[in-house]
C-alpha cells in the first residue's frame, strides 16, 4: 500500500515526521493566505469589517518602533524553543514539552538571581541564563529518560510533564521562590541590575539576538556536522540510521537536550528580560507556538527566525486590533492553528 | 468513603467518554492526541446548544456534533492527507481552544466572555436500585451522563469484539492491507472511526460543561483529554481497562477536593500533580509490554 517500515532497533513504533521540501515557501505562503481568508470569515461573523480589522492589525504591528519591539519580545521565546523543536522534528522526535522546559528554565533563572550573594550583576545574569538552560535540559532529559528507558511515546511523556512543570512553578512560587504577601503567585522582582539589556528606541531585550544566534548555530550543526547528518538520516529512515551505525538513542538525547536547553533559555530570558519576575503560568501555550514557528520555518532553524518574528508581529497586531475595534485577539490562535493544518496538508509527502 | 468513591466516578465520567472515543480512534490506527480539542468543542457546543434551544437533549446532541467536527478536521488531515497524527491532533486542540474562546467572546458582543449560566444536570437516582445500601449510593445515584458512560463501556466492549464492524475496525489498526484485501476500504473505516471518536469525546465535554459546571469557560477541559489518552494506553486499548484507569484519576482528583477537609499537611499543588505522575509512572512501569495496534500512526 505504501512504504512498509520495519520496526527496528528496539524503539517503539515511530514513523519519521517529514515535510516535502519542493516549493516549500510557496506552500507555506498559500497556507497562511488560506487561513487569513478563514479569519476574515470569522471577523465578519463578529459583525466587523475584515479589511478594517486587518488594517488595524497591520497598524498595530508596525505602527511604531515600540510596537515592533513588543513583537520582537514576543518572538524571542518562540524562536528559542522553536529552533530547538526544528532539530527534534528533523530527527523524528516529536517533543511537545517546550511548555514545561520553558517553565523550568524560568525557575532556574529566578532561583539563581534570588540565591546570588550581594548585588547581582552581569556575572549573575550569565550564570542565571546557564542555570535556565541547564534546568530546561534537565526537564527534557527526564522526558528522554522515560521515553528511551521505558519505551513510552515521547509525545505523551512530554505532554504529561508539561502539566507537572506548570504545577511545579506554582509549588515553588507558593514556597521558596514566592513573594510573601503578594496576594497572588509570583516571585519577588529581579533587581534592576540583573535585567537584560534593552535596545533603545525599540525597547526590546536582547533575548531575540541570543535566540537568533542559537538558531544560526543549530542550522550550522544540522547541515555541516556529523551529528547534524545523523539527525537528518534518523528523520528520514530508522533503518538507514541503524545500518550507518548511528545510535538512535544518542541522537534522541542530543536533540532533546539541545531543545530543552534552548527552551530553558526562553524561560530565563522571559524572567530576566520581560516580566522581571517568575509568574504563574508564564509559559502556558508557548509549546504550541514553538511547534507553530518550527513548522512555519519548514524545520530549518535559520528559517525559524523570520517565522517567529512573523508570529510575534501577528500577535502584537491582534492585541491592538482587539483594543481598537473589539475583535477578540483569540482570533490569532485560530489563524495559527488553521495555518498549521493547511501546512500539514500541503507539505505531506505522498508516495 | 462511599461518597468519596461516588464522587470519583462522577469526576471520572468525562475521562471515560474521551477514553472510549480514543479507543475507537487508536484501534483503527490513528493516535488520539486530539481528544482534548474534541472535548473542548463538545463542551462549548453543549452549552451553546442548551442555551440556544433550552433543551438539554439538544445540547448533548450538539456536543456530540461539535466533537465530531473537530474529529473531522483530524480525519481529513491525517487519514486523507496522511499528515503526522501527533502534530495534527495537537493543532486541532489549539484550534478548538482558539475557536471556542473567540466565538464565546463575539457572542457577548464585547471582549468579556459571555456569561451563560445553566443549572447543572440534576442527579437522577435509579428508582428502587438507589435504595440499596452502599451499592445504591455508589452506583445508582448519579447524574444521567454518568450512566451513559457505563452503557458506552458495555457497548464498545461488545462492538469491538463481537461485531463485524468492530473486528474490521481493529483489523484496520493492525493490518490495513489485509482489510483492503478483504474488500473493505481502510481509509473510510479510519475516517469513520475518528469521527465517531469525536462524537463520543464530545459527550465527555458535555459532561464537564453541562453536568459538572453549568457554564463554559475558556479551555475548561484543562488537560483531561491528555489524561484520557494516558488512561486508554494504561488500559491497553480495552474499554474496561481504560475506564478503570480513568477511575484512578477520578479518585486522585476527588481526593484533592477533599484534602482541605481531611486536614492533611500536603501542598495542594503536589496533590494536583498526582494524576499526571500516576499516569507517567504506570506508563513507565508498563513500558514496552503493551501491544500498540501494529499500524497505528502509519498513513494509508
Amino acid at each position: 500500500m505504501n512504504e512498509m517500515q520495519p520496526n527496528t532497533i528496539g524503539t517503539p513504533v515511530r514513523f519519521p515526521f517529514r515535510l516535502r521540501t519542493d516549493g516549500i515557501l510557496a506552500r507555506i505562503l498559500w497556507a497562511i493566505g488560506l487561513s487569513i481568508v478563514c479569519a476574515a470569515g470569522l471577523i465578519a461573523l463578529a459583525d466587523k469589517n475584515p479589511l478594517v480589522a486587518f488594517s488595524a492589525m497591520l497598524a498595530g504591528a508596525f505602527g511604531s518602533a515600540h510596537q515592533i519591539g513588543v513583537a520582537l519580545n514576543k518572538a524571542s521565546p518562540y524562536l528559542f524553543a522553536g529552533s530547538g523543536l526544528a532539530i527534534c522534528f528533523r530527527a523524528g522526535v516529536i517533543n511537545m514539552g517546550s511548555d514545561g522546559q520553558i517553565a523550568f528554565g524560568g525557575i532556574g533563572a529566578m532561583a539563581t538571581i534570588m540565591a546570588w550573594p550581594g548585588e547581582p550583576g552581569l556575572a549573575a545574569v550569565i550564570v542565571a541564563l546557564l542555570a535556565a538552560a541547564f534546568c530546561g535540559g534537565l526537564w527534557a532529559g527526564l522526558a528522554t529518560a522515560i521515553h528511551l528507558g521505558r519505551g513510552v511515546n515521547e509525545v505523551l511523556v512530554t505532554l504529561l510533564l508539561n502539566f507537572v512543570a506548570l504545577l511545579f512553578v506554582q509549588l515553588v512560587l507558593s514556597g521558596v521562590l514566592g513573594q510573601t504577601g503578594a496576594g497572588f503567585l509570583q516571585s519577588p522582582l529581579v533587581p534592576r541590575t540583573a535585567w537584560l539589556w534593552r535596545v533603545p528606541l525599540f525597547d526590546f531585550h536582547i533575548g531575540i539576538a541570543v535566540a537568533a544566534l542559537g538558531a544560526g548555530l543549530l542550522s550550522f550543526i544540522l547541515w555541516k556536522t556529523p551529528f547534524g547528518f545523523a539527525v537528518r538520516v534518523a528523520g528520514r529512515s530508522r533503518l538507514a540510521t541503524a545500518y550507518a551505525g548511528f545510535s538512535l538513542a544518542g541522537i534522541t538525547w542530543g536533540v532533546m537536550l539541545s531543545a530543552g536547553a534552548l527552551a530553558g533559555l526562553a524561560g530565563g530570558t522571559e524572567v530576566l528580560g520581560l516580566h522581571h519576575r517568575l509568574i504563574e503560568g508564564f509559559s502556558s501555550g508557548f509549546g504550541f507556538k514553538a511547534v507553530t514557528v518550527a513548522l512555519f520555518g519548514a524545520l530549518e532553524p535559520a528559517a525559524v527566525i523570520p517565522a517567529a518574528i512573523f508570529i510575534g508581529l501577528l500577535e502584537t497586531g491582534a492585541l491592538s486590533m482587539q483594543r481598537q475595534i473589539g475583535v477578540p485577539s483569540a482570533l490569532v490562535v485560530v489563524i495559527e492553528a488553521m495555518t498549521m493544518l493547511f501546512i500539514l496538508i500541503a507539505t505531506v509527502r505522498r508516495s | 468513603m462511599i461518597d468519596f468513591l461516588a464522587a470519583a466516578i462522577r469526576i471520572a465520567t468525562p475521562l471515560i467518554f474521551a477514553a472510549l472515543g480514543g479507543i475507537l480512534s487508536e484501534r483503527a490506527g490513528v493516535f488520539a492526541v486530539g481528544l482534548e480539542g474534541m472535548m473542548l468543542l463538545g463542551a462549548w457546543a453543549a452549552v451553546i446548544g442548551t442555551w440556544g434551544t433550552g433543551s438539554e437533549m439538544a445540547g448533548i446532541a450538539a456536543a456530540a456534533a461539535g466533537g465530531a467536527i473537530a474529529a473531522l478536521a483530524i480525519a481529513i488531515v491525517t487519514v486523507r492527507y496522511r499528515a503526522d497524527n501527533m502534530v495534527t491532533g495537537l493543532t486541532v486542540n489549539i484550534l478548538a481552544l482558539g475557536l471556542t474562546t473567540y466565538l464565546m467572546r463575539i457572542l457577548s458582543g464585547s471582549n468579556g466572555p459571555v456569561s451563560v449560566h445553566l443549572d447543572p444536570l440534576p442527579m437522577m437516582p435509579v428508582p428502587g436500585l438507589s435504595q440499596i445500601p452502599v451499592v445504591g449510593t455508589l452506583l445508582f445515584s448519579h447524574p444521567p451522563l454518568t450512566y451513559l458512560a457505563v452503557i458506552g463501556c458495555v457497548l464498545l466492549a461488545f462492538v469491538l469484539t463481537r461485531t463485524q464492524a468492530g473486528l474490521l475496525l481493529c483489523a484496520t489498526g493492525e493490518n490495513p492491507e489485509a482489510v483492503f484485501a478483504a474488500g473493505a476500504d481502510p481509509m473510510r473505516i479510519r475516517m469513520l472511526a475518528v469521527i465517531a471518536c469525536g462524537g463520543v469525546a464530545g459527550l465527555g465535554g458535555a459532561v464537564i460543561s453541562l453536568q459538572q459546571v453549568g457554564t463554559f469557560t475558556d479551555g475548561m477541559t484543562g488537560g483531561r483529554g491528555y489524561l484520557a489518552l494516558a488512561s486508554l494506553i494504561v488500559g491497553r486499548w480495552n474499554p474496561w481497562g481504560a475506564a478503570a484507569a480513568c477511575l484512578v484519576f477520578g479518585a486522585a482528583e476527588a481526593f484533592e477536593l477533599r484534602l482541605q477537609s481531611y486536614g492533611i499537611p500536603v501542598s495542594s499543588y503536589i496533590v494536583q500533580m498526582a494524576p499526571y505522575l500516576i499516569a507517567l509512572g504506570v506508563l513507565a512501569l508498563l513500558g514496552r509490554t503493551g501491544k500498540l495496534p501494529a499500524a497505528i500512526g502509519k498513513p494509508l
